[in-house]
Order: C-alpha cells, then structure tokens, then sequence
C-alpha cells in the first residue's frame, strides 16, 4: 500500500492536468449525487413531505388531509391553552419524563460505580441488568401488568403474606403514574449503567492517583474528580431520556389505556387518541407541532454537547 | 475507578453493595422467569388468587395451542418479513449514504449531511398522522410495504456508518482507483470489507428494535392476519379479561429470538449503543 500511495503526487503545475482534475471533479460530485439519491428521495418522501403535511393539517378545521377543510389559521394553536385535558396531560407527561429520567439517572449511576469495580461476576450481572433494555415494550407492559394485578397478580400476594395491604397499582389514582414510571425505570437503568460505564472508563486514573496522594477521601474523589467528569454522560442521559420520553405512547396504552381519570394521560398517547379515534386531524396537528417543538429544543441542546464531547 | 475501594474498606458498605446489586440483578431478571412459569400454567392456576412460581402441572401443551388459538405463526412470519426485509434496506442503504458523506467531496456535502442529521429530532408521533394518511392514499393500508417502507434508512445508521468509515485512510481508495476500480468498485470491494463489523452492529439493533416495534403496526394492520408478533400478543389481552398464560406463553416466544441474539451478540449491541449515544 505505502508504494501505491506514493504515486499519488499532485500535478498541478501541468495545465492540462489541471483540466483533468476539474473534470474529475465534476465526475466524482455527479457519483456522489448518484449514490445519495435514494436518499434524498426517501428521507424527502417519509420525512419532510410528512412534516409539511402535518404543519399544513395544523392551520386547518374539518378534515384537512382526508376530506372537507378550511383554513383557521393558528386557532388550533390557541385552543391548546384552553384545553384542559390536554394541559393535564401536558402536566402528567412533564411528571412522567422528568421522574423517570431522573431517577433511571440515579440508579444507573449507582450501579456503574458499583459495576466499574472488581467484582465477581460483573460482566452477568451487567448482562442481566442491561437485558429489559432489549425487550419489546409489549412484553414488558403485559408482564408488569400480570405482576401488578390486585387480584392475580404476585407483588399483592406477596404483600399479604408478609402482611401488609396490596394496592390497586394501576387503578387507583395515585399509584398508576408512579407504577408506570417504575416500569420504565426499570426497562432503561440498563442503558444508563452502560452509558455511566462507558463515561467512567474516559476518567484518566492518573486524577485519582493525585488526589489520593492529596489525601482526598472517596467521598471527596466522587464529588470533585468523578460527579464533574461525568456531567457531559449526566447530560446526554437527562436528555436522550427526556426526548424518548415525552414521545412514549406505548406505556400508557398498554398499561393504563391513559387512566385512572387520565392519571397517566400521556401527550403522545392523547394525540394518538385525538387524530385516530375523535379523527380531529388539524388539533391532533397541531398537538404534535407543540411537542415537537419542545423536543426540537431538546435535541439542540443534546447536539450541542455531542459536539462538546467529540472534543473532550 | 475506586471509590470504595479505598485501603480501609468498610465491611458494611461492602455487604450494602453486593445486596443492593442482588436486589437489582432480582428485580431485573425475576419477571422474564415469571413470565415462563405462566406461560406452563392453566388458567385455573392463574385465578386460584394464589401464585405459584412452579406449577404442579406444567401445561407445555400452552406452546402447542397458542398456534390454534391465534394465527401465531403467521404472526411471527409477519414480523420475520417486515423486520428482515427493514434490516436489509439499512444494510444497503445506510453504508452506502455514509460513504458518500465520509469519504466523497462534492459541493453541497454538510447541507445535505445536516439533512439528513436533522431527521434524528423528528420525533414518531410527528409523522404518524401524515404518514397513516400517506399510506392510504397508496392503498397500502394493511400491507407489507406499508409496514416496512416508513423505516426504511435511518439517520442513525448513516451516521453510524460515517463514524466508522472516517479513519480508512483515502490511500486505499486511490490505490483503487489507479488500480481501474469503478467507483462503486471502491466502494464496494475496499471500503465495505473494512466495515463488516460496525455492519454487523446495525444489522442487529435494527433488527430487534423493529421486531420490538409496536405503534406503527399498531395504526397501519386492520387485519388479524397482518399483525407482527407485538400487536399479534395484544389479542390476548383484552380490556376486561385477559388469558394471561397465553400471553405469556406467546411473550416467550417473541422474547426468545431477542434473548438469543442478545446472548450470542451483546458486545457488539452494546458498543452500538454506547456509539450510537457518545460518538
């Protein structure tokens, strides 16, 4: 290879080279375009065709996109705020993503410190924890669901035989959106731990090595070499976390079906309901443009520390 | 990384971690075993009001009835074609785009790079209504193409692809192309074979996260016979009673192509999904 690639001088000081190299140029752009274009066609067709659509629905009342529409320029927009449906599930999303995210945060930190450590039998354990992870959320919500059943279900069962009361984790109004948070936590500390894990093996030892010279005590080290080295992981986890999760349907509807009294209503699963069940397309529009800008926000964000990291 | 692995280590703290690890490793990993003991129990069992984790009885003859009971097998047929058949359309396309974006210089490049990027904030439920009204348009309501064609690429595999085509050194492309190689030849022949194992990578997390995936099928199937596994399981879970063990029977079922692949693969998985998070 080192000889073949010696051959590649650079004549530019010849005139007709020169010309040479504007046409393969040229020829090389036209390749280029070539190879992209099944993807431009497609991400044109299924991702900004779409997006147009759905902006153009969300200026319109009747049944833009299906049947009779007239245009109402941002009213959908402004029946947001009166809404009190969708600002209680606005509410019961903002609780659900904010929760869950941060404690599946804290607890897959906590196990990659642990995790990080010489253990017996790490790379199981991490395995295991890391498994739900992987598991459709179908199983999950049907198998928790069998769990948390008041009357078949085994945590109540158990809760009796060590004598405490069992609840209605699901249908009373109190306990669902808290059931459904732990559920999620539970499917996603296997990724936080893996990215935790991931972060952690970047902290040079060498810092340690000084500080513990220094004489600084493991709490010390946590808080002044370990806690500020991870933030760019503690952000991208908070923020990954949040945008997955202020877009999840599929826990309401196959967990809650969105109750107690809209208990777990989540925004996602209500515009679901709005645009296929009350086929309200242009505020069903207009609900996704919503969300969709706070995830837009979001995301720049977490593109901004992507760019941070490549650096660091 | 010793935090608590300092000189005086306190026996306690010690014994609190390796029981917060067993708690966790339990948490974790007993529904997947309860989710097995149910799938070998009758329905007796289950509303007897008093769980068991092994049944007296096991009922296998639940794995040969789930067949009769439902169309299970043309359920994971269904979901074998769609996930396969996504998994196929990324493994041409992706590579391809990120070559082109790694490797190729030509006006327009970080515009159309940026694009593409951008599709990664536009979240599902933002297209879901234009796309349903897209496909029934086409008339592709209940129909194969119109479960697969909305994934077809991803933004994040071509970006995958891009990372791990950067380092090959442009020398192996020139060589190529004093060598006579077409340019897909460089492509193809060169670049390609250095990237197998990054392929690999997504291969395997487009598979399972399509094989997992739910709220698409889920608004494009009308028909019992078009359901993938995920919304094919949900038949057996009614509003107001659900036949649990076959549900749970039919979960292992979907579960185990999962669990096998994940066994045999997870160092690769799991690099993807550090990747795909911190590169």
């Amino acid at each position: 290879m080192a000889i073949r690639s010696s051959v590649q001088t650079k004549p530019v000081q010849f005139g007709k080279y020169n010309k040479e190299r504007i046409s393969s140029k040229t020829r090389r752009a036209i390749v280029a375009y070539a190879f992209l274009l099944p993807v431009i066609i497609y991400f044109s067709v299924f991702f900004f065709y779409p997006i147009a659509l759905e902006l153009w629905a969300s200026l319109r009342n009747g049944l833009p996109l299906v049947g009779e529409s007239q245009f109402v320029g941002l009213d959908n927009y402004q029946q947001i705020f009166q809404d009190k449906r969708v600002l209680h599930s606005f509410k019961v999303t903002l609780i659900y993503s904010v929760g869950s995210t941060i404690i599946t945060a804290v607890i897959g930190l906590i196990l990659a410190l642990i995790l990080n450590q010489k253990i017996r039998g790490r790379v199981i354990i991490r395995s295991i924890i890391f498994f739900p992870y992987m598991i459709s959320v179908v199983i999950i919500a049907l198998l928790w669901g069998n769990i948390l059943d008041p009357y078949v279900g085994i945590l109540n069962s158990f809760l009796y035989a060590i004598g405490l009361d069992g609840q209605y984790w699901l249908t009373d109004i109190n306990a669902a959106l808290p059931a459904v948070i732990s559920l999620v936590v539970w499917q996603n500390m296997g990724y936080a731990m893996v990215i935790y894990l991931a972060g952690l093996q970047n902290i040079p030892e060498q810092y340690y090595e000084a500080a513990r010279i220094d004489g600084a005590s493991s709490l010390h080290l946590f808080r002044y070499i370990t806690l500020p080295l991870l933030a760019p992981t503690t952000l991208f986890i908070t923020v990954i976390g949040m945008i997955g999760n202020l877009q999840a349907i599929a826990p309401a509807y196959l967990i809650t079906r969105g109750g107690p009294a809209d208990a777990t209503n989540l925004f996602a699963y209500h515009v679901f309901n709005v645009a296929f069940d009350e086929l309200r397309i242009g505020y069903a529009s207009a609900l996704a443009f919503m969300m969709f800008a706070v995830i837009f926000v979001l995301t720049m964000i977490q593109f901004k520390i992507a760019g941070n990291q490549v650096e660091y | 990384m010793n935090v608590t692995n300092d000189k005086v280590v306190n026996v306690s703290t010690k014994f609190m971690t390796y029981l917060f690890l067993a708690f966790t490793v339990f948490i974790a990993i007993f529904p997947f075993i309860y989710m097995v003991s149910l799938s070998l129990q009758t329905e007796a069992d289950i509303f007897s009001g008093i769980p068991v984790i092994i049944p007296d009885v096991p009922q296998f003859s639940n794995y040969a009835d789930i067949w009769d009971l439902a169309p299970f097998g043309r359920f994971v047929l269904n979901s074998l074609i769609v996930a396969g058949g996504i998994t196929i359309s990324h493994l041409i396309f992706d590579p391809l785009a990120g070559y082109v974006f790694a490797k190729l210089e030509f006006p327009g490049r970080n515009i159309l790079f940026l694009m593409v990027l951008s599709t990664l904030m536009i979240p599902f439920f933002v297209r879901m209504i234009p796309l349903y009204i897209m496909m029934a348009r086409l008339d592709w309501l209940d129909t194969y193409q119109g479960l697969i064609t909305p994934f077809l690429m991803s933004a994040y595999g071509i970006f995958l692809m891009r990372q791990f085509m950067i380092p090959i050194p442009t020398e192996l492309m020139d060589a190529g192309r004093i060598d006579g190689c077409t340019e897909f030849g460089i492509y193809w022949r060169i670049i390609l074979p250095q990237v197998r194992p990054a392929m690999a990578t997504l291969a395997l997390l487009t598979f399972i996260f399509q094989w997992n995936e739910f709220i698409w099928p889920l608004i494009v199937v009308q028909t019992t016979a078009m359901r993938p596994v995920t919304t094919g399981l949900t038949l057996f879970n009614q509003e107001y009673f659900t036949r649990w063990n076959f549900t749970a029977t039919g979960a292992v079922i979907i579960f185990i192509p999962s669990f096998l692949l994940f066994l045999f693969t997870q160092r690769f998985l799991v690099r993807g999904v550090v990747l795909s998070g911190l590169k």
